[in-house]
């Protein structure tokens, strides 16, 4: 009796582990297993997808000499200070407006949530269209309307980060926007009133009641937004190439050009994976941290 | 007047019906109202322009800096829609979705039934290795995934990116909170009644989680659409090239006429857009209750 009962329940473990193995088989495949091996190739020198030979951190010295990698470091951080500028300003003020409005803020809604649904590469091809240097670029025509010169903006050295924090903002600050409306509809009204009664005006209930109910809100994402610029490749890489002189190359780029940009250096891709991945994992703990203060996840 | 502001629907922000209809509110709703025009006007006259430039040549293109075409002729889209045979691309990226779809849905939720149900021993590190994985991005490892991809011969079909879409730790997350707030009494039931835990969660937990799949289903069809990144080391050069794989090589050329590329670009929105309208109101307000986007 006691027996078939303890062996009932190995069987249901073993069920119940096997219910999960494909999932945990295919994470495996696609994400655990690759990040450690990237901590593995980073060691290697590399010829085409073979390992050759054991380096030790010769990829790492090798990266960290490099002009391309001091200048891609430089812009990941000049990327963060923009987009915490722009990214994550714009979303709260767009909160804060679209939620006081009380007619049509089912259509402002949709509308500033559409350029998130269009697949990226789409989004960053269209603004290269609107910061084009021809005199038909849009932004130029604007530009021109209002009396200013025409200018290469995607030349400008000290342009092209923020403009690419821009069109990254374009795309992403409605949904970020919709996260803190939840936010600001879950505040009790009570407390308006309340306030009111207490004697407060519009700007101290502002203060007072929206602001600290945002910011809380607002500390996980800084740190999703932090983590999420990190991983900026792909809006450089069609906007500009990384260009002018690796004015706009990212982390993430250098990454992709090391390996895919003509010179297959896997090894030297995976030192500058490492670096990125040690950087978030910083983050990721700051994440933890201030989330279990905040929220049950589990 | 009076009968005008009575027939608005009640205020729900900062400012209260019980502000009244001061000049200072006056002047903060019209504020808020240019503000929120501003917001519609940026985030739609790029995708109304891209259409728009769609219909001009690419003498038009270059020279004129009207935004509205000299004329509205269809034939200039059916030209680069079958100069590019973007019919075919159309066709890849549905294989390519229904794939991702079906493995998204069927791995995800069972890892996720795992982890939020059955539990079993050591349940816990699977949980945690899969919420690193939510903020270590898979775009890290392109490069000893592409090795693997490459050495076990996976390259130049749909079956890697199928088989990703089934290692989702946003999936996963998505589906292991949805589970628990299931109430175990039913689950339980089941198990009295003689279910295995397999068929507990087709015959109980499945039918009780629609709204979680349809939720997981517009992220994985958005996803599988929009990613090109991986899409473009697997099939790049293959006959089987989604539209984005297309569209990315495609405006990497290094003669490219701008015109076909603005309506390559419109080819490659339609689909979402529409995908969004049909299912808007559910992902909205998903997005508004689970408070992470996809």
């Amino acid at each position: 009796m006691n027996r078939t009962r303890i062996s009932a329940r190995w069987r249901q473990q073993i069920t119940s582990w096997l219910i999960m193995l494909p999932g945990i088989a295919l994470f495996a495949f696609f994400l655990w297993g690759p990040l450690l091996q990237s901590v593995r190739m980073s060691l290697y020198r590399t010829r085409n997808i073979e390992l050759v030979n054991f380096v030790w951190f010769d990829n790492y010295i090798s990266v960290f000499k490099r002009e391309e990698f001091h200048q891609a470091l430089l812009n990941t951080f000049s990327y963060t200070f923009w987009s915490l500028l722009l990214g994550f300003f714009i979303p709260i003020f767009m909160a804060l407006v679209i939620g006081e409005t009380v007619r049509g803020k089912g259509f402002i809604r949709t509308a500033a949530y559409i350029p998130n649904i269009l697949p990226g590469l789409a989004a960053v091809i269209l603004w290269t269209a609107f910061f084009s240097a021809e005199r038909t670029g849009v932004i130029n025509i604007l530009l021109g309307k209002l009396g200013i010169e025409r200018m290469a903006f995607l030349s400008e050295a000290s342009l092209v980060i923020p403009i690419i924090v821009i069109t990254a903002t374009w795309k992403g600050a409605g949904a970020t926007a919709l996260i803190y409306m939840a936010g600001l509809a879950g505040i009790n009204p009570e407390l308006y009133e309340a306030a009111t009664i207490d004697g407060a005006g519009i700007w101290r209930r502002i203060r007072h009641i929206t602001l600290p109910a945002i910011f809380s809100l607002g500390s996980t994402m800084l740190i999703l937004q932090i983590i999420s610029i990190f991983q900026i490749m792909y809006e450089p890489l069609v906007l500009t190439k990384g260009g002018p002189d690796n004015a706009s190359l990212s982390l993430m780029l250098l990454m992709w050009r090391y390996a895919f940009g003509g010179t297959m250096d896997f090894g030297r891709a995976s030192a500058v994976a490492v670096i990125i991945s040690v950087i978030l994992l910083a983050f990721t703990v700051l994440y933890s941290i201030v989330n279990r203060r905040k929220t049950d996840w589990e | 007047m009076k009968q005008e502001e009575y027939s608005l629907p009640p205020r729900t922000g900062v400012i209260r019906d019980f502000d009244g209809y001061t000049v200072g509110v006056k002047v903060g709703m019209a504020f808020i109202y240019i503000a929120c025009a501003l917001i519609v006007i940026v985030s739609l006259f790029p995708i109304i322009w891209v259409m728009l430039a769609g219909f001009k040549d690419l003498r038009e293109y270059m020279s004129s800096t009207a935004i509205i075409p000299n004329a509205f002729d269809f034939s200039r889209y059916t030209k680069t829609w079958t100069q590019l045979s973007v019919t075919q691309n159309y066709l890849n990226s549905l294989y390519v979705i229904i794939g991702c779809v079906l493995c998204a849905l069927i791995f995800n939720g069972l890892l996720a039934y795992g982890l939020a149900i059955l539990k079993p021993k050591g349940h816990k590190i699977v949980n945690s290795l899969v919420m690193v994985s939510l903020l270590i991005p898979a775009t890290i490892s392109l490069v000893p995934l592409f090795m693997n991809i490459q050495n076990f011969k996976l390259g130049g079909f749909f079956t890697p990116l199928w088989l990703a879409a089934g290692a989702n730790a946003f999936f996963v997350i998505l589906f292991r909170q949805f589970f628990q707030s299931l109430p175990s009494s039913i689950i339980e039931a089941g198990r009295i009644d003689g279910c295995s835990q397999l068929q507990t969660f087709y015959k109980i937990v499945l039918p009780l989680s629609k709204p979680i799949c349809v939720v997981v289903t517009i992220f994985a069809i958005n996803g599988a659409w929009s990613d090109f990144l991986l899409p473009y080391l697997v099939l790049g050069g293959s006959k089987w090239q989604t539209v984005m794989v297309r569209l990315f090589i495609f405006s990497t050329q290094q003669t490219i006429n701008y015109d076909d590329l603005m309506r390559a670009v419109v080819f490659s929105m339609i689909p979402p857009i529409i995908i969004f309208f049909i299912f808007q109101k559910k992902l909205t307000e998903n997005i508004v209750t689970v408070g992470i986007k996809g």
